[in-house]
């Protein structure tokens, strides 16, 4: 969901319109400020949780004691483009939304069935407090650390400058008296009102990280997956009642698209021959959602973080009954607001124009509304928060306290920490004052990377004894590289391919019709059985270590 | 990807050094748990992904028909699997997830001298 992420977060554009809902944008910043002074509040109380263990395990890992709650919503979810860009997908292209996302269905048993267990107790094992400490100690090998270090530190950078840019347009437009209209990619939103945005937004979102590290980056991103679950129910019953019904719906959805709308491969605007979702893509989506979680970096950090194994088994039933309650009923809400809204031309902009358009007639109405168009911000500030501890302790722990000061005393830690992600955020305001044109495909290429390099190379490390050092080396660099080659062959339009996929401005060469990450996986387990069998069986002692039964 | 490691007997003592022969028994779960829901993860795509193309892609708009306001096609290849696929990931995390020992945390990690 990330990679629709910065473009989506223009939905709550229509905060802007509050000449013609006066009311709309004091309740939407007041949602914002509540957010805000929650997050500063939750930041406080993780600092306060944390303050009498060792500083790295604490700030960086909430001393392991993460419960099934904080795991089940936090660890699997991108709810960042949950809210935004899903939503304008299923507006323009139909039910056949519900396919492109369909394999949510088995996220929370993916999620935590897979690794959940064993990456707990490999990191236990290890002392790995994050991800390159695990590899690093579970190959006994300092090189393959600084190689984890270098593809997490870019991977991250690269994800995080896009969501401050987020958080600073949400900030403007929220703005009450705001006159701007809707805003898209391409028109010039760098204006004050954007730099003020961009400033307090980086304020409030490494303030409260710097105070409460990791648990306060955990809290916020459960704090706003509930908001988001009630807007969610609220806008549900809002909409279906609103429409007449969901058959009522789908009907008059279908009157004001064409066929496309209620069949694969999906609604096509414009009419021209693009297919959204052809077989090969509703395979590659099947494939991408799942094992892209999977080896998410900030994903992988927070199994690492559970609390014990009971943890890990209610958290797989709490994010079931979540998911069932979000993404069905954000497909439902979506055809109902095609229905309502026949013809929106920024389609990003249909949840808060349905929250605008069904809340209006009800008591604090304003204010139900502005839950709904803040719990975006919430999102942006969850994600750019846990972005920053992941980060940080890439610097911290891998980087300086490996490198540089190894003796490191608890302050001086702190001090790197705090150091680490004030010029993260500094950098990120600079690169998002005003953004470079192809930051979105680095962003894009970022994501899918991220899976690629870690997937394959983190299932070695759990479950494959015979697995080397060099075959690890070998899969992480492979699949990284085969995910870049295909994004680079598709942004430049170097091959000439079919006209498929969501229609945005950067898109990958889908060789075969399939989606990058599924050639970067495949690629990245070639290399890496390969690459371990055809070199040195690791030390039997380090196996035992990481295998044996040591209780 | 592991070549079938033996398994630790039970009630191993508690000053037994690793072997390098035996394995843990959370690893054996964790593998057993990672492939089963593979298979599931395999089987839930396969339904899907058929019914929803067979039923579909390329149909004529009046062929068109409707279960509780959803596409025929949604409604079989998408609610009934995702409705069983909860009751499935409720039984899992109830049921089937064996519990176990993660293990102590090194003492200090603080410090660099991690295992290994």
């Amino acid at each position: 969901m990330e990679v629709i992420t910065c473009s989506a977060l223009l939905s709550v554009s229509l905060l802007a319109q509050s000449s013609a809902l006066p009311s709309v944008g004091y309740g939407a910043m007041a949602m914002l400020l509540l957010f805000i002074m929650g997050s500063m509040w939750i930041g406080v109380i993780a600092n306060r949780a944390t303050e009498s263990s060792g500083f790295m395990k604490g700030f960086f890992l909430g001393n392991r004691g993460l419960g099934a709650w904080a795991l089940a919503l936090t660890a699997t979810i991108q709810s960042g483009g949950t809210f935004m860009g899903f939503p304008s997908l299923v507006y323009s292209h139909g039910w056949i939304v519900a396919l492109w996302i369909g394999s949510y269905m088995v996220v929370p048993i993916t999620g935590f069935g897979i690794l959940g267990k064993r990456l707990a107790q490999l990191s236990r094992r290890t002392g790995a407090i994050t991800v390159p400490d695990l590899f690093r100690t579970r190959f006994h090998s300092p090189a393959l650390g600084v190689t984890c270090t270098i593809f997490i530190l870019l991977y991250l950078s690269f994800m995080m400058f896009a969501q401050f840019k987020a958080g600073a347009i949400i900030i403007k437009l929220a703005w009450p008296g705001s006159g701007e209209l809707a805003l898209s990619e391409s028109t010039s939103v760098m204006d004050m009102r954007y730099h003020i945005g961009l400033v307090i937004f980086a304020l409030t979102v490494v303030g409260y990280t710097l105070i409460g590290g990791f648990l306060a980056a955990v809290w916020t991103d459960l704090f706003q997956s509930l908001m988001m679950f009630v807007g969610v129910m609220i806008l549900l019953f809002a909409s279906l009642s609103a429409a007449g019904g969901l058959e009522q719906a789908t009907q008059t959805s279908l009157q004001n698209t064409g066929p496309g709308f209620v069949f694969g491969p999906g609604y096509i605007p414009d009419g021209s021959p693009h297919q959204f979702l052809p077989l090969s893509l509703a395979i590659s989506f099947f494939v991408v959602w799942i094992w892209g979680g999977v080896g998410a970096p900030a994903g992988l950090v927070r199994l690492m973080a559970s609390q014990n194994t009971n943890v890990i088994r209610r958290s797989v039933y709490l994010l079931s009954l979540y998911n069932m309650g979000i993404y069905l009923p954000l497909i439902v809400i979506c055809i109902c607001g095609r229905a309502l809204i026949p013809s929106l031309e920024t389609t990003d902009e249909i949840i808060p124009r349905l929250a605008l358009m069904t809340t209006s007639g009800w008591p604090g109405g304003s204010l139900v509304a502005g839950l709904i168009l803040a719990a975006p911000f919430g999102a942006v500030m969850a994600t750019v928060s846990s972005y920053l501890v992941v980060l940080s302790s890439g610097v911290v722990r891998d980087i300086y306290q490996r490198f540089i000061n190894p003796h490191a005393e608890r302050n001086e830690l702190r001090r790197a920490a705090w150091a680490t992600m004030i010029v993260a955020g500094a950098v990120s305001v600079a690169v998002s004052w005003s953004p470079v044109k192809y930051l979105q495909a680095f962003i894009i290429f970022s994501t899918s990377g991220a899976a690629a390099t870690f997937l394959v190379s983190t299932l070695m490390a759990c479950y494959w004894r015979r697995a080397t050092r060099v075959g690890v080396f070998f899969s992480m660099i492979t699949g990284a590289l085969t995910v870049m080659t295909l994004y680079l062959i598709g942004i430049f339009e170097l091959l000439p391919q079919p006209s498929i996929g969501a229609v945005t401005g950067f898109r990958p060469y889908f060789l075969f019709g399939l989606d990058p990450l599924i050639w970067g996986i495949l690629s990245s387990a070639v290399m890496g059985i390969g690459g371990s069998l055809l070199s040195t069986p690791p030390e039997e002692e380090l196996v035992a270590k990481m295998f044996g039964r040591i209780d | 990807m592991n070549s079938s490691p033996p398994v630790a007997q039970p009630g191993a003592s508690e000053t037994e050094k690793p072997d390098p022969t035996l394995t843990d028994p959370l690893v054996r779960s964790s593998m057993r748990e990672a492939l089963l829901v593979t298979a599931i993860w395999f089987i839930a795509g396969t339904w899907s992904i058929s019914v929803c193309y067979l039923m579909g892609y390329n149909r004529s708009v009046e062929s068109l028909k409707l279960v509780f306001g959803f596409p025929d096609w949604i409604f079989w290849g998408i609610v009934i699997p995702w409705m069983t696929c909860t009751v499935v990931s409720i039984l899992f995390g109830l049921i089937f997830i064996r519990d176990g020992e993660l293990g102590q945390d090194l003492e200090n990690a603080d410090d660099l001298g991690l295992g290994g």
